[in-house]
């Protein structure tokens, strides 16, 4: 059956003196977020922006799927430090997200874990959501 | 040609479905947000999800965009955007669709120029050229007097 959610923004004004803001969300657990060109194509100053949500969507959803690789394979995972680093080039568009992951998985050795790391990377919804528009990079290891 | 990064953590653990993760934002904007598999799939959202935060992300992506193209200082622009987790045959769960809405008011604007705004808005928003490799997306706009 499929999921939904939804995310409602308000803007005002043009794009470089502007703002707006991330007024709810289906769970009610953000908002209002605010948002600004100036805060998302130079400095973050304490606001969000779209990359930062792409970035915040894929760690999460890579380290599910790991974790459920890992279970499937019998190693199923203590902990899952994930992360990912999204980049912007204005006015070419969003041109990489690099995942990192950090695991304690009890019995597994390196090479099995980066293995499990890169199919996560290569299948889970986001990625596949994001792939063939962006670079993907992968730093996998164990603690 | 300036060069942005954004990072995001998360940490997991346990099992995809007994396990929970927490996802941080180091712009301080939000920290240590809860998620779960059942709450990811669950029709009721009670945590957040990969899916929610990227209808965030692609609602306040296509804003900037449309306002970008308006170039109105005193432009209104709502935009929401309902992000489509769904399974696929042979594939599992894939992101099928980001359905925007969009209602904009700005005055002195003509009907046409905003429909061409629009269409530039979805051509250049970042976010939806980057999702169109693998999902729909659709545009509901409404230029409201």
């Amino acid at each position: 059956m499929a999921t939904e959610r939804k995310a409602s923004v308000t803007w005002y004004g043009d794009l470089m003196s502007g703002e707006g803001t991330i007024e709810s969300v289906t769970s009610g657990v953000l908002g209002p977020l605010e948002v600004d060109w100036a805060n998302r194509a130079e400095d973050a100053q304490g606001k969000t922006s779209p990359e930062e949500l792409i970035a915040a969507a894929h760690a999460a959803c890579f380290a599910m799927a790991l974790s459920h690789g890992l279970a499937q394979d019998g190693h199923a995972p203590e902990r899952l430090e994930t992360s990912a680093t999204v980049t912007f080039v204005p006015g070419t568009g969003i041109t990489k997200s690099a995942l990192t992951v950090t695991g304690s998985v009890p019995g597994l050795d390196e090479d099995g874990f980066r293995k499990a790391a890169e199919d996560a990377k290569e299948n889970c919804p986001v990625s596949s959501a994001l792939k063939g528009n962006v670079e993907l990079e992968l730093d996998a290891r164990l603690q | 040609m300036p060069h942005v990064e954004r990072h995001a953590e998360v940490t997991w653990t346990g099992n995809l479905a007994r396990g929970e993760g927490f996802i941080t934002a180091p712009s301080g904007a939000f920290a240590e947000l809860p998620y779960s598999a059942a709450s990811r799939v669950a029709q009721r959202a009670e945590t957040t999800s990969p899916e929610e935060l990227l209808a965030a992300a692609h609602a306040g992506c296509f804003a900037m965009s449309l306002a970008g193209e308006l170039r109105e200082q005193d432009a209104r622009i709502a935009v929401s955007a309902n992000v489509v987790l769904d399974e696929v045959e042979g594939q599992g769960h894939r992101i099928v669709e980001s359905l925007l809405t969009v209602r904009a008011r700005a005055p002195g604007l003509a009907q046409e120029a905003f429909e061409e705004a629009v269409r530039a808005a979805d051509a250049g928003c970042p976010f939806s050229r980057l999702i169109a490799a693998g999902a729909k997306v659709t545009i509901d706009a409404r230029l409201e007097a």
